[in-house]
């Protein structure tokens, strides 16, 4: 979600249609952002249901209705056993698979927007399935491989698996990117002497940084929540998704709320981080003197 | 327009061209019938573990450093007390894993690797009666050494000694029972529920929910139609499932639910159901207007049993654990968290000392009376199950 | 010349790491449960490959209810989507200033917690003894023994707000790239708000409303969780019933033709959807002006 330089211009247009225009416009305004508002709650209504549960003192093992404050879940969210290891086997598979899909994919969509090749389009197309592909199916296709080939289900077959479905994602959101991409600064720096490896490395890396990133952030998210895939994959590797839905079939315990909370909290921060990043390189920049145009 | 994206565009517009796709498809054919090929070397054969009764035991060994214990959650004391113990007496790490939610989705799960002989690492797997007696049938787990297992052999209750799929206690060991009866808010109804055909009353249109669990929701409704789940034919069983299909198709069974049938009664969205007196117990103590209730037609008694799955590493060891949690004071601390029916003798008077009323609850140890009031359904032939489960699945809407 | 042949191989080369992993880990497991779905015979007997075309047959016939019930619920938790998701993402490309990167963020960030963890949240928020129940109910929507939770409503409405993101960023990031000029452009010419809007804004921003309905509608259709957590017995999806057949019934050569009949009918949407909306628009190779 790059910041556009130019904002579209608020229309002071309806000054043309004439008062009643004008008064159907601040309507439609309102109307508008009440509606967005709206929409906006709709969005964070479960979230607040999640944070003011996750302050729940349940008499006895379900979580279901509102008893008593407390605040014993959050000073030891990792107390209900396998919560915490759940967790780290997500993170841990989250973040390899980011890795191994986010590079894979990126060379990818590379070879398939630069180059001309026989078969393009149909290779395009496939890696295109997947997406469309439901998780169902994906998960018991690739748990009935493993098995044929005597590969036992466990981490690794979870790791794979995810590598798998989002490698697709990767590649779609880079591409994408890619598509619009302006060539001439490769070109100059080609005509500069440099080497193709050497133009991919200081030119083209760094400005297609930003739909890598988007691409890594989103594999990572899918990564993290995937139940479905992982569910058919797992053997008996427990992974938070998989752990919430063993649980939430017997007691909900306060705990697992507060690590969603956490979770929520946490993306949030580190989120607002990187929009005040930006701003303030936004603001030295416009402080600095624009260097000059080449 | 540029060349790379006037290229683009014309490549986009020949991917959706027919003739791509027939040439996709053919060559598509052609793969997957070499694939066909190699996968016919596959094989679908049984566990290999030999489940007739002149099978040889699990032989003698040493025990292990190691132990993988797959249950259903919340079946074990919080703290893992008694895993803690059986380390500190024989040295071994037990790794429990709660991954078993529901019979089938587990037999999914490792039912390929069983039939390669493989356990997938575990030593312990706990199932339900039903599910059980399909392990022995396929060869899937291994047979007992029964002088490994002095205490379960010794104490282990009458009633549960000699169950139809594993006559000898060879294969299985059960680790808790409970009651499927009637679960019910006091608060709610308008008068007790002894009855299973209170379940079926328009009043409580909407608000009744039953098991996914087939045997449990089919053999109660059986029992309240005059038939004997011990004996009833297929027939009489399909004709309880019709009765319960015509109440989901005409709203009064709301859902079909695994354990999550206790959030819908806690937050009052379903008020007399088909649940497990566990829970109940579990239930009422967070709100006292939960009651469970034996159906007068008869209650269910299932029991979910330890087996030893064929390969597994630690077969010699998980004995020893069987045999651990036989002994009284052992399993004192599991049922009283566990709140189920307790299959072990000599617990009861460990548990009254500590709390009498757990020592008269019905729902944990229940008396003669009571038992003389339930039935375990009978084993069914694997063809009548198949018939039976397909019209369930077909009732509850998959 | 061996310039010219390196350069000629390297974009396979590049290739063949990522499609060498979707080759392995998505085409031949989809080969072997295309093999799986013509066989027959069950757990006990064990199942023999046999050409069992009637499988498909079979299986259509069987469910039909449950596919067209995805198609329906899919259908019209997209639309709802859209509704919701169209104004808030114009209100956040165009009005949102320099507040449109924490709008965004308001919309992302509820879906880094936990799909399973929402629409358990659901469940409360929807119960029958809840706020929102007992408000439809004193205002006279809801009739008085009515309920939400277990019906088509409920999982609807959890498909809708589970995927509502889907919608929201192509729509948003479609929105967002509609050149300012081009408006001021069109207030020149019309003056009127709504025609800009129907000529200008709407067109320019399909590219975003095929990409959204797609990611939206897809994954919608093949989804199980909603119908399982909040819906009842009447309103079970395809995907319901593959898991039931997979892991309940160990059916698998149903649960394999479900499979592909499924995947199948998802491809046939996109390509119809792809022609009617124009092929740009499909993969959003919609240009920007240099």
């Amino acid at each position: 979600m790059e910041a556009s330089t130019a904002t579209a211009p608020t229309p002071t247009r309806e000054a043309r249609g004439g008062a009643r225009e004008r008064t159907a416009g601040r309507l439609l305004d309102a109307g508008l952002n009440g509606y967005a508002a709206l929409a906006l709650l709709y969005l964070l209504a479960p979230i607040a249901v999640i944070l003011v549960f996750s302050f729940n003192d349940p008499r006895g093992r379900f979580n279901f209705i509102w008893q008593d404050f407390s605040l014993d879940a959050w000073t030891d969210p990792f107390g209900v056993p396998g919560i915490g290891d759940a967790l780290g086997k997500s993170v841990e598979i989250a973040g390899l698979s980011t890795l191994a899909a986010t590079c894979l994919g990126t060379i990818t969509a590379l070879a398939l927007v630069r180059y001309e090749f026989r078969g393009r389009a149909p290779i395009n197309f496939f890696i295109f399935i997947p997406l469309a592909t439901p998780e169902v199916v994906l998960g018991a296709a690739l748990l009935s491989m493993f098995l044929n080939f005597q590969v036992g289900p466990g981490f690794g077959t979870i790791l794979i698996a995810h590598i798998m479905f989002n490698l697709s994602f990767v590649v779609v959101t880079v591409r994408s990117r890619l598509i619009g991409f302006d060539r001439s600064l490769e070109e100059a720096a080609q005509d500069l002497g440099a080497t193709p490896w050497q133009t991919f490395r200081l030119v083209t890396l760094p400005l297609i940084m930003p739909g890598v990133v988007a691409a890594a952030l989103l594999a990572f998210a899918l990564s993290i929540d995937d139940f479905v895939i992982t569910y058919f994959n797992a053997g008996s590797v427990v992974t938070f998704p998989i752990f919430i839905w063993g649980a939430a079939r017997v007691a909900v315990p306060p705990e697992i709320y507060v690590i969603a909370s956490m979770i929520f909290l946490f993306t949030l921060a580190v989120m607002l981080l990187t929009v005040w990043q930006q701003r303030r390189a936004e603001r030295m920049a416009a402080v600095r003197p624009e260097p000059e145009a080449v | 327009m540029t060349d790379l994206e006037r290229e683009f565009e014309r490549t986009i517009r020949e991917e959706i061209s027919r003739r791509r796709l027939l040439r996709r498809g053919a060559a598509g054919a052609l793969s997957f019938s070499a694939l066909a090929y190699l996968a016919a070397c596959g094989s679908e054969t049984g566990g290999g573990a030999d489940t007739s009764p002149e099978a040889k035991a699990i032989p003698k060994g040493k025990v292990s450093d190691s132990l993988y214990f797959a249950n259903w959650p919340l079946y074990i004391e919080e703290d893992r007390g008694t895993l803690k113990d059986f380390e500190k007496e024989y040295g071994t790490k037990v790794k429990y894993v709660e991954e078993i939610n529901d019979n089938n989705e587990f037999f999914g799960k490792v039912r390929q690797q069983y039939a390669q002989g493989d356990s997938g690492g575990r030593d312990i797997h706990v199932v339900t009666d039903w599910m059980a007696g399909r392990m022995i049938r396929l060869g899937y787990v291994q047979k007992f050494d029964k002088s490994q297992l002095p205490n379960a052999t010794q104490n282990l209750i009458p009633r549960l000694e000699s169950p139809p799929f594993d006559k000898n206690r060879d294969f299985s060991m059960p680790w808790q029972s409970g009651f499927t009866g009637i679960v019910y808010r006091k608060d709610e109804v308008k008068r007790e529920p002894k009855s299973v055909d209170d379940l079926f009353d328009p009043d409580y249109k909407g608000k009744v929910t039953m098991l996914t669990e087939m045997r449990d929701t089919v053999s109660v409704v059986a029992a309240s139609m005059g038939f004997d789940p011990e004996t009833a034919s297929l027939d009489e069983f399909m004709q309880a499932v019709d009765k319960i299909g015509e109440a989901a198709e005409s709203g009064q069974i709301r859902a079909f639910t695994g354990n999550e049938y206790t959030k819908d009664i806690t937050k009052g969205d379903s008020v007399v159901i088909i649940g497990w007196s566990g829970d109940a117990v579990q239930l009422e103590a967070d709100n006292p207007n939960i009651k469970f209730v034996a159906p007068e037609s008869g209650v269910h008694l299932w029991t979910d049993n330890m087996q030893i799955p064929v390969g597994a590493p630690h077969a010699f060891t998980a004995e020893k654990m069987i045999d651990f949690v036989y002994r009284p004071e052992v399993q004192a601390d599991i049922t009283e968290y566990v709140n189920y029916i307790c299959p072990v003798e000599g617990v009861q008077e460990i548990l009254t000392m500590r709390d009498p009323s757990i020592g008269q609850n019905q729902l944990i140890f229940p008396d003669e009376q009571t038992l003389s009031n339930a039935f375990i359904m009978r084993q069914v032939k694997p063809d009548e199950e198949r018939e039976l489960d397909e019209a369930f699945q077909q009732v509850i809407g998959a | 010349m061996a310039a010219r042949i390196r350069k000629a191989g390297l974009p396979y080369l590049l290739l063949l790491p990522g499609l060498g992993w979707l080759a392995i880990f998505f085409a031949i497991p989809l080969g072997y449960m295309l093999f799986e779905s013509l066989k027959q015979g069950t757990v006990d007997t064990g199942f023999v490959f046999n050409w069992e075309f009637s499988n498909y047959a079979n299986a259509i016939s069987a469910f039909s209810k449950q596919f067209v019930r995805s198609f329906e619920y899919a259908g019209l938790a997209t639309l709802f989507a859209l509704v919701i998701g169209y104004p808030l993402a114009y209100v956040i490309a165009f009005r949102g200033g320099r507040w449109r990167n924490a709008l965004l963020l308001a919309v992302i960030v509820p879906f880094f917690v936990t799909y399973l963890i929402r629409t358990l949240s659901w469940e409360t928020i929807l119960s029958d003894t809840g706020l929102v129940s007992d408000t439809l109910r004193s205002i006279g929507i809801m009739a008085d023994d009515g309920r939400l939770l277990d019906t088509t409503v409920s999982v609807v409405a959890g498909i809708t707000y589970n995927f509502l993101p889907f919608m929201i960023l192509p729509l948003y990031a479609s929105l967002e790239r509609i050149d300012p000029r081009m408006l001021e452009a069109g207030y020149d010419l019309y003056g009127r708000r709504r025609d800009v809007f129907l000529h200008i804004t709407l067109p320019l921003s399909m590219p975003g409303v095929v990409a959204g309905t797609l990611l939206t509608f897809i994954p919608a259709a093949g989804d199980f969780i909603n119908a399982e957590l909040l819906g009842g017995p009447n309103q079970t999806m395809i995907g319901n019933v593959i898991q039931s057949r997979y892991l309940e019934l160990a059916d698998y050569p149903t649960a394999a033709a479900l499979s592909f009949i499924l995947m199948a009918l998802m491809l046939a949407v996109v390509v119809i959807w792809a022609r009617i909306a124009g092929t740009e628009a499909l993969l959003g190779t919609e240009r920007r002006e240099r």
